[in-house]
Formats: C-alpha cells, structure tokens, sequence
C-alpha cells in the first residue's frame, strides 16, 4: 500500500468541495426543469475568467473575486432560462429541443469566454491560456488558504440549502413547485418564479466553484467540457433528483477521480494521468447499469434486509 | 484546373461530409428521437479505424518482411504503400472498400457499446452518456501514441494515388458524393419502411409504440448502430481526403455541434433538410474564412469565435421562431400519389352519391 501524502490529499479534498458546488447546482435545475443542462461548466469557467479579470486587472485577492463570481453566474445562468428555456417550454417544447438549447448557449459562452481571454491578453497582456493563481494564494497554517475554503464553503452552502429549503417559505414552495407543479400553481405559488431562482442559484454555484478553480488547478478556456463529465458522473451517481445524493455524488467523484488517478500514476506510471476522465465516466456507467436511479434512489434499508435475510 | 474549379470541388467535398454526418444525425434524431450528442464518438471512431488498422494489414500483405512498424516507421510505411498504390488501381480499391466497410462496422459497434448503458433510460441519460463517451474517446487517441500516433497523429496511405495529380480532388469528390447517393437512397427507403414508421412513432409518443408491441430500447440501439455506421463512414472519408488521422482533428464543436445546427436548422426528420443545412452552413462558413482577414485588424480577439457565437445565436433562434426548420417534414406516403388521388376520387363520389 502507498502511503497517504499530503499534497494528493489535498487535492482530492479540493476537488470534491469544487465538485460539489457543481453537482448539486446542476441538480438543483434538473429538479425544477427536467432538462440536464450541458452549459453548466461554461457557467463556472465564465468566472474563472471574470475572478482572472478582477485579480490580475483591478489587483483585488481571488478570495473577494467570489462574491461578484456568485452574482455572475446566476445572471449568466438566470438569463438562459428567462431568455431561452422559458420561451420553449411555453411553446410546448420536449426536453430533447430543451438540451439543444443549452448545448447553443454553451456554444455561445465557450466563444465569450475565449473572446474575453483574448482580450485579456492582448490588451493587458495577461496570461489567460493554461495559467494558475496558486502563487496569490494565503497561508493558513502553513497551507494554501483554498484547502480550508473549499470544504468549508461547499459545508456552507449545502447547510444554508437544507434551511433554505425545509424552513423558509420559499424554499418550501419550491419543493413543491418540484414536486408537483400543477398543484403548486393551484396554491397560489410562482412557479415561474421559483424555476428562475433555482436557476440563479445554480449558476451562481458554478461561479463560485469558478472563480475558485484557478487556485486549484490550470485553467483553460476548454476546462468547461472536462468538467462536465465529473459534474454530469456526480450528479447521476447522486440520482439527479436529490440534491443531497448531488453533495454525495461530488464528494465520491471528486476523490475517486483526483486519488484513483494520484495512486495508479505511482503505482503503475504517470502516462495514466491524461485518462483521468475514464474515472467519472466509469463510474457513471456502473450507477446507469446497476442503480440508474443514483445513490439516493437505492432503497438501502431493503437491500441491507434482504442482505441479512440470505 | 482554375481557381473557381478548384473552389468548387473542395465546397461540394466538404458538404458531401457534412451531409454524411448531418443524415446520420437526421436518422437518429430527425426519424427516431434520440439525442445523439456524441455524434463525434462515431465520426472519430471510423477516423480512427482507419488510422489504425487499413495500414499494418496492407502492411502485412504487401511488404511482410519490411520490419517496419506502421505507425512507429510510418512515413517510410506509408512511402512503401504508397508506391504499390501509385501503380495498382485495383489494390486501391480493394483497400478504400474494405476501410470504409471496416469503419461503418467499427462505428456500430461504438454506438452498441457506448449507448449500451443508457439505453434503457430516458434520453437525457443516453445523451449524457454519448457526450461523455465520445469525449473519453478522444481523450484515449490524443494519449496513446501506438494506438495512431498520438497527438502527433499518422499518415495513412493514399487509396486515390493512382488518379494522380489534379485529378485526385475530383476523384474523393465523386466518391464522396457517391456515398452520399447510396446514404440517402437507402434512408428514404428506410423512411418509407414499416420499420421508419415505427422509428417516428416511437420519437412522438414512445409509450403508445411500447403499448404497440415495439421494443422501444432495441430500435433505439439499432438506430444508433446503423447511424454510428454511417457517421464513421463519414469520418473514414474524411482522413482519406487529408490522407492523415490525428485525435486533434476531431472536436465537439465541429462534429457534434455543427451536424445538430445543419439537421435543425435545414428540418430534422427529412433528408432535404439535412441536405440543405449541411449545403447553406458549409457556403456560409466558407465565405466567413476567405472574408475574415478583413476584420482581423480592428478587433482584439480572434474572429474565429465570432462564428460560434452567430451559429449559437442562429440554432437558438431557429429553435424558438422555426423549430420545424427550412424544410419541413411531411408526411410519408403509404401509396402511390396515383392510388392516393383514386381513392379520394372514390370517397368522394360515394359521399357525393348518397
């Protein structure tokens, strides 16, 4: 056995809290709309490049950049459904049009993103490809700030969602508006509303995994689409109905991915590390083969019964 | 030949493959629903075959005793083929046939394979899966460097080399648009089968075929395997007429992004429509690469992406204000139009009579 070292540890923990941010953004939208959004690692690399921007031009700390980051991405998010989704389910569209039209605004954030990184570039001369901000990073007890913010963060934000949705008002209307939106309109609630607001939140999940990654890893424009995949294998690994199975889903994902590929590099070589997608997708497919309905939709206590029984 | 010629042949090669594509797209989407977002996993896939097998087998067959490793030595490997090929026009196609047929089998079976998971599930599922198969396939070819010389990529031997000279072009044209004849020709008969019905039924109320007695998840997987087929066909024709394979070829934008603009934009669920979306996006992005240089100096970024940003902006417009495309689908018809006007006839003098 290898031994645990720090800095894959690290890693691992970094990754999964990033993860989760996105998973249980991108379920968030799944419960409400139904329809899986392909645009939502744009979402978070949007503000990589908007953190970028305000570190690198304004010279604010990457850890302030998070507050715009949020706002960002539910705008970026926000206007997807208002100006796009919307419209087309009016209209009476199935959920197969629905992901077209997120795959074009997916089209049209990858190209705004590389247009600003251009742009950042040459006019200020910043590095924008296959750059990192590890080096703006604080010390907390002689380690980067991120290994404390990410997890604590990503705890944060899935607490203030168990509250937000079992004990305000809204959130409860919009379990219901989720659950049964026919009904919920009949009570009274928006639904519309509250669809548009799982949507701001969403995005602004992703911005601030967004403007987070940079201190974590390089970035590029096209980091969106690898992202993707973990974010997509997190989600169904968590059932895409349940945002807590998503929380789950990224925590399992992200460690498997950054630790399965950290020992297998020591162990069998570090020409495995460019097959680091292989680890999401692989465990994706096992959850579509033997559990299609996620961790959460697994009924566990019939399954440990049915266990001790035999 | 002149310049103009020279133009015109390239515009209808690139738009034969796209047309390829988008038809393949068009019977999986257009006839029978499913999202296909990883059109790029059988496009790269029937690339990649063709990278990686056509070239050691002619290698055992022609020279066994060479030593040399197609993909390791693979300029002189190719030279080598290369000369044998310059002479024997029969060779030549013995090997073009047997690539593309070796592709279309290689690309239905990635579509059994990466559709096997999901196949069961909601289309969602079966679209996430393809997307990220596709992605993973091209992650593995970029990486692995015996498989088709990696990120460096391969050339492969030229099946067109005894055309020689400035004919070649004309040649892979034909052949191409060859191809393109026999796609659609067999998917209009397809259209009109008993099985395209069931295929449109399935895509308009899957739950009614199911109450039918149409096995719902086996036409899904036939779908793809034939569509995949078809699509790594595509992708085979495509490295013969660069006569070289490389991972960084192939990209989500160009051949799972574009074929769902052609297919939406021209009309899915007919083979026009993919006809013509393939036709107009291909002109159009021809003439925005030959007049680009133009705006290259008053903006600070590259205008390249200017053109993702108009084609995102025109599939969201198409789908919001013509969802049913430039060409709409119509309805098959089971008869002749003779028969078909006969029977109205009929009809009407009964009621007519009464």
């Amino acid at each position: 056995m290898v031994a645990l070292s720090l800095p894959l540890i690290r890693d691992a923990v970094i990754f999964a809290s990033l993860l989760t941010m996105l998973s249980t953004g991108l379920t968030l939208t799944y419960m409400t709309t139904r329809v899986p959004n392909f645009a939502h690692g744009e979402f978070a690399t949007m503000n990589v490049y908007l953190n970028l921007a305000l570190v690198q031009v304004l010279g604010l700390s990457p850890y302030l950049g998070v507050v715009p980051s949020f706002f960002f991405g539910g705008l970026v998010a926000l206007l997807l459904y208002l100006a796009v989704l919307k419209p087309l389910l009016d209209r009476g569209a199935n959920y197969v049009i629905l992901m077209i039209a997120t795959i074009a605004y997916d089209m049209i954030l990858i190209s705004i993103i590389n247009i600003i990184a251009d742009y950042l570039n040459r006019v200020y001369k910043i590095q924008t490809r296959l750059f990192q901000l590890k080096g703006l990073d604080l010390d907390l007890l002689g380690q980067p700030m991120i290994f404390t913010v990410a997890p604590a963060l990503s705890l944060i934000i899935i607490t203030v969602l168990y509250f937000f949705l079992n004990k305000t008002k809204f959130g409860i209307a919009m379990r219901a508006a989720i659950e049964n939106p026919s009904l919920a309109e009949v009570i009274g609630i928006n639904i519309n509303l509250t669809y548009a607001f799982s949507w701001f939140i969403s995005g602004g999940l992703a911005g601030l995994a967004g403007a987070l990654l940079p201190l974590y890893m390089t970035c590029n424009p096209d980091i969106g689409v690898r992202l993707l995949i973990s974010i997509f294998a997190a989600s169904i690994v968590g059932g895409l109905t349940n945002i807590y199975g998503a929380f789950l889903g990224g925590l399992l994902i992200g460690l498997a991915e950054t630790l399965g590929t950290g020992y297998l590099s020591i162990m069998v070589g570090p020409w495995i590390v460019p097959y680091r997608p292989v680890i999401p997708l692989s465990l994706m497919l096992l959850t579509l083969l033997f559990a299609p309905r996620g961790l959460t939709g697994v009924d566990w206590r019939k399954l440990l019964r049915r266990e001790a029984e035999a | 030949m002149t310049i103009p010629e020279v133009f015109f042949i390239d515009l209808l090669t690139i738009v034969g493959l796209f047309v390829i594509i988008s038809m393949s797209l068009n019977l999986e989407f257009g006839y029978a629903g499913v999202p296909n977002f990883g059109k790029l996993l059988a496009v790269a896939g029937g690339a990649f075959f063709v990278g990686a097998v056509p070239g050691r087998i002619m290698m055992f067959i022609l020279s066994p005793g060479s030593g040399l490793d197609f993909v390791q030595n693979n300029i002189e490997a190719v030279m080598l083929l290369n000369q044998v090929f310059a002479s024997d026009a029969l060779a030549s196609i013995i090997y073009l046939v047997f690539s593309l047929v070796g592709a279309a089998v290689a690309g239905g079976v990635l579509g059994y394979v990466a559709s096997y998971p999901a196949i069961r599930l909601r289309g969602d599922y079966l679209a996430i899966t393809l997307l990220a198969m596709a992605e993973i396939l091209r992650v593995i070819a970029d990486n692995w460097p015996e498989f088709i010389g990696g990120s460096m990529g391969v050339r492969i031997p030229d099946p067109f080399r005894w055309v020689g000279g400035e004919t070649r072009a004309l040649a892979v044209a034909v052949t191409i648009l060859a191809v393109v004849a026999i796609v659609f020709v067999y998917l209009e008969l397809v259209l009109r089968s008993p099985l395209g019905r069931a295929l449109r039924a399935m895509r308009d109320e899957e739950l009614s075929a199911e109450v039918y007695g149409k096995d719902v998840a086996r036409l899904r997987t036939k779908t793809l395997m034939v569509g995949c087929a078809i699509a790594a066909v595509g992708g085979a024709l495509y490295s013969f007429l660069t006569a070289s394979v490389s991972a960084r070829d192939f990209n989500r934008v160009t051949h799972t992004f574009w074929p769902w603009v052609m297919v939406i934009v021209g009309g899915a669920g007919n083979n026009v429509g993919a006809l013509v979306g393939a036709g107009i996006f291909v002109t159009l992005r021809k003439f925005i690469t030959f007049y680009k240089s133009y705006f290259e100096p008053f903006v600070p970024f590259d205008v390249v992406w200017l053109e993702y940003l108009l084609l995102g902006l025109a599939l969201i417009v198409v789908l919001l204000y013509r969802p049913e495309g430039l060409v709409p689908e119509r309805p098959t018809k089971t008869l002749r139009r003779k028969e078909l006007l006969e029977i109205a006839e009929r009809v009407r003098s009964e009621a007519s009579s009464k």
